[in-house]
Formats: structure tokens, sequence, C-alpha cells
């Protein structure tokens, strides 16, 4: 289990941020944008061959040349406002079934991230990921924003389109981050990084789906961006954006109208708590779900 | 923590840098297990050591196979007289990579083994009455000649489809790349209505290139009796069936069949061999 470096760059208390595959990819598709966006460089990767069984093999003439594994690089970059590190992993390193990381190779894969951050003098880590909750697919996505210490809530307040769990009506400020996404900022609270995690909403109805969500990732890179002095372009997303639409709403189509009804019913959900009772009440939301899940056989949950 | 030889030592006979031939459990045709069954039968074989099999299998239960209960075994055997090293195993479920390590490890560490040999089916839409190929993957390009010698198929391109993974004699073939241990993966071609039952021809094909190739002296009679044997029952089906003699025929004249008829074909002589 080792990190190969192609080279050291010099870099000043940088700010991490990492992107593995969850629901709707929302993280993943985040964090590489903004990788793009602001023009960071390869400078090491994690061997693969520890964690993940290889995805592809080529053969050249009765001879085999290359035995490719899923990615797990490190880039880094300078803004106007800090030095950054990403981290993207194309896989979750998993133990048994199922598309999350857990268990010992989990913690190991988060470790060796954060082994990388410690050597540059790293501080502070994002990740994110989706929250899977009651909005229509039409509405603005907005943030969950979850940090490791108390003490980063105040700062996270301050992002724009954001929101805490405790402002989500039924969460009393709990909840779960599945797989990686989550698990680094255990890790980091442990070695004594900050941390937050950002989650992209999703519908709940759409989790179930093999569906990217680039609306999500678009939200969360608009929080990061701004954070971090990443000059942004959202063209490439809102084109991905525009093409995933086309398919939710054909996908839409298909739904039996009395499912439909029910859904159209999430346009005036707000789950936020508020001051006055919302045009949709609290009863109305559990019925609304309950159908939902009787359609769908899902259960809300985050990643 | 303490870290631990992951495979056992029964024996230690006396090879001098043997070659390892390798089969997994799951394979087309029964290929590579009934291969080496026929090789345990032949030659001399004893068992000199296993891999252990915690953390690389499940155990949260147990396989039920032809109404038996099974355990994952990933067991060595030693065939002294030709100088063979043998391991056969179930394929193992997790740490893939550190498994395949060990299957090296003990194989270069304790004999010395210089090459690897693996053993697999591949499926392919020909009749059964047409001669069987072996198709081969190199990891060092030298092999190629020597395996040219013996009329194997050493021109393969592939590249792995999306959403399918790598075969595991892939990535054994890799890591011995990577431990510069040559190695040939040996991919013989089954017909797709024999790849449930036994494909006696591509057994004895994939013997007759092992018997060749490590001077083992095999007596194929046994094995010549069975192909006849299974030859004739297809034969009685073809006689009794005139939709699947159709089939075979079409299969002979170089015509593809649809879908459903490849499905109807591979049922009834399975269901046909297997009675």
């Amino acid at each position: 289990m080792s990190i190969k470096f192609y080279q050291q760059p010099k870099l000043q208390r940088p700010d991490l941020i990492v992107g593995w595959p969850g629901i709707g990819n929302i993280g993943i598709i985040a964090v590489d944008a903004l990788r793009e966006m602001a023009r960071a460089e390869e400078f090491a990767e994690i061997e693969p061959w520890d964690f993940f069984y290889p995805k592809r093999v080529l053969i050249k003439d009765g001879e085999l040349k290359d035995m490719e594994f899923p990615s797990n690089k490190f880039y880094f970059c300078q803004t106007s406002k800090k030095d950054l590190i990403f981290f993207i992993g194309e896989e979750q390193p998993t133990e048994a079934e199922g598309a999350y990381a857990k268990g010992e190779k989990a913690y190991q894969m988060a470790n060796l991230v954060l082994d990388v951050a410690l050597k540059f003098g790293c501080e502070r880590v994002y990740t994110s990921g989706a929250a899977v909750t009651l909005i229509h697919h039409t509405a603005k996505p907005r943030v969950w924003a979850v940090p490791n210490r108390k003490e980063l809530i105040p700062e996270v307040k301050g992002y724009e389109n954001t929101i805490l769990m405790s402002n989500i009506t039924g969460r009393v400020s709990q909840g779960t981050i599945t797989g990686l996404n989550g698990l680094l900022l255990g890790v980091a609270k442990k070695r004594g990084l900050d941390g937050i995690c950002l989650l992209g909403e999703i519908p709940a109805y759409l989790q179930g789906f093999p569906l990217l969500y680039p609306k999500a990732s678009r939200a969360v890179v608009e929080v990061l961006a701004n954070r971090l002095g990443i000059r942004i372009d959202l063209t490439n997303l809102d084109d991905l954006t525009r093409q995933v639409e086309d398919k939710i709403n054909q996908l839409y189509e298909k739904i039996p109208p009395e499912v439909k009804d029910k859904l159209e019913q999430l346009k005036y959900v707000t789950y936020a708590k508020e001051e006055k009772p919302g045009p949709i009440t609290e009863e109305d939301k559990k019925r609304i779900m309950k159908d939902i899940d009787k359609f769908f056989q899902k259960g809300g949950k985050e990643d | 923590m303490i870290s631990e030889e992951p495979f056992k030592i029964y024996k230690t006979p006396n090879l001098q840098s043997p070659s390892l031939v390798v089969r997994w459990s799951q394979d087309v045709g029964k290929l590579g297990i009934k291969t080496i069954g026929y090789l345990h039968k032949k030659l001399g074989i004893e068992e000199v050591g296993e891999i252990k099999p915690l953390g690389f299998f499940s155990f949260g239960g147990v396989k039920i196979e032809d109404d038996v209960i099974q355990s994952p075994e990933s067991k060595f055997y030693s065939c002294p007289r030709n100088n063979l090293l043998i391991f056969e195993s179930n394929p193992p479920r997790y740490e893939q990579y550190k498994f395949l390590n060990a299957v090296l490890d003990f194989a270069q560490h304790y004999y010395q083994a210089t090459e690897l040999y693996t053993i697999g089916g591949v499926i392919s839409l020909m009749a059964h009455t047409a001669p069987r190929r072996i198709s081969t993957v190199v990891n060092q390009p030298e092999l190629k000649q020597t395996l040219a010698r013996y009329g194997l198929e050493t021109n393969m391109n592939y590249q792995t489809p999306p959403g399918e993974r790598p075969t595991l004699s892939s990535l054994l073939l890799w890591v011995a790349k990577r431990r510069n241990i040559a190695g040939v993966n040996l991919w013989t071609e089954v017909p797709f209505y024999l790849a449930a039952v036994d494909d006696l021809r591509a057994i004895k094909y994939t013997l007759w290139f092992l018997d060749k190739r490590f001077e083992l002296d095999i007596d194929f009679g046994e094995l010549d009796l069975e192909i006849k044997r299974q030859n004739e029952r297809i034969k009685q089906l073809r006689e009794q069936n005139l939709e699947i003699n159709k089939f075979i025929e079409m299969l002979e004249s170089g015509i593809m069949l649809s879908e459903d008829e490849n499905k109807k074909l591979a049922k009834e002589v399975t269901e046909f061999l297997e009675e």
C-alpha cells in the first residue's frame, strides 16, 4: 500500500477537496469540475491494487499490455485565495458487495489520503456527496453542510444556499453520511484536521436510478468555488444538467398519474423549519413520502 | 500485529524450477477441473500445501453444489516426475491481489517456479464437430514463439468491454509479469452448447498441449473412449430431434443462429447429456 509521487509541489497550508462516487455522483462531479476549473495538476496517486479489482485488461497481438485499475489521484493548484490539493477516487474500496466503502480498506484509504494532506501542511478537508430529500427535480437543490467540529458551525452558516442538519425538519441534527465522503471527515477529526462535508440535494424518488445529478453538483461547486477562490465556468456542468434533465423528464412522464400527483406536491414542500406553517403540513409530507416509497420501494438516506 | 504467511506447507518435494499450472473451480465446459482431474488420475500427484482461506473467502454460510455442501479450497499439488507444481482453487472473493501474490510467493520462494500456465475455457459459437483451438495470452513476448510451435493461436486482441471486469487468470498473469515470472493464459474454445457440461474434446486438446509441453506421456485411451461416447450421444440427439440437427448443421456450415435458437440448442444438448 503506497503513494507514488510524480512531483513534490511547494504548498502553503493547502485545503484538501475530495470526491468519491456516490448517489447521483454529486460529490465526484462537483470536485472534478472544480479541479478542472482550477486547472489543477496531477502530482501523486495511491497505488490501487491492494484496494481494487482491475477494471480493464488490454491484450494486443497475444500479449498482455496493460491492466487498468480504478484511479486514485492527487492534484494541486494555487488560487488567488488558497493553495489547494484535490483527490479524486474513481471507486470506493469495499470489502464486500456494494458501492460504498466500509471496513479496514476504507479506513486505510482514508488515512492514506490524509497522509498526503498532512505531508503538505493541510489543515482543512472538504468532501461532498448527496443529501436524499423531499424535493422536486425542478427545484434548485440546496447544500447540506456538515462540519466535523462544532466550532465550524458559525462559518458554514455563512455559506450561501446551505443548510445545517438542525434546520431540517425531522432530522434533529442527526443523520449518516455513508461511505468515504463521510468516513474521511471522521478520520480527519481524529488526526486534528478540520473538515466539512457538503451534500447536494437530490430528490428521494431519483436516488434509486442510475442517473447523475449534476444540478446538485453545481450547487456544491458554487459554495466551494466561492470559498476557495476558484473562478467558475459552469458551461460544462450546465450542458450536462440539461442532458440529465431531459432523461429525468422522460422518466417522469412514465410515472403513473396517481404517483405523479404526489410528486407534483413536492414542488410546494418546505423542509426547512419555518416560523409559520407552510403550504404543505408535516402530515402531508409524511403521507407524500409514504406514497412515493410505496411506488419506488425505497427509503430516504444520504451518502 | 504479527503478519504470518497466508499458506500452509505440507511437504517440500524436490522440484527443480518447476512450471506452475493453475486452474479455477468456475470454468466454461469444466475445462480446468477436468483437465487437471485427468492429470491427477494419470500422473503421481500429491498435495503439498494450501492457501489459508481466511480473508479471501466469505464465511457467512456455505454453498451447496450438486446437493453437497462446498467449502472453498486453494491447494497446491506437485508432480516431481514431470517437474510440475499445480494450483487448484476457488476464485477468491476478497483481496484478489494479495491472494495471487500468495500463490506466486509459494511457487517462487519454495520451488523457484519460473513459468506459469493458467487453464480456462472460452465460449465459442462453433459446432462441436469442429476442431478446438487454444488462444494464448503471454506476459513476455519471447513466449509466443514457443507456443506457436505447438500450433496455438498467439495473436489475440482483446479489451475488457464496459461493464465487465478482467478474469482472475488475466490478473494473475499481470501479477506474474510484475514479478518477472513468464506466464501464459491458455484459453481453449468450448462450443457454447457444451459450456454447462464437459467438453471432452476441448479437455483433450488442452491435455495434448500439456502432454507435449511437459513431456507427460499421457495415455489418452480412456479419454478417447469418453469422447466417442459423447459424440455418439449427440448424434443420437440429432437423429431424434431434427430441429437440433438443423441448428448444428447450420453451425457446421458457418451460419450463425439467433439468440433463441442458441438458447434452445444449449438447453436441449445439456439436458440430453445430463440424463
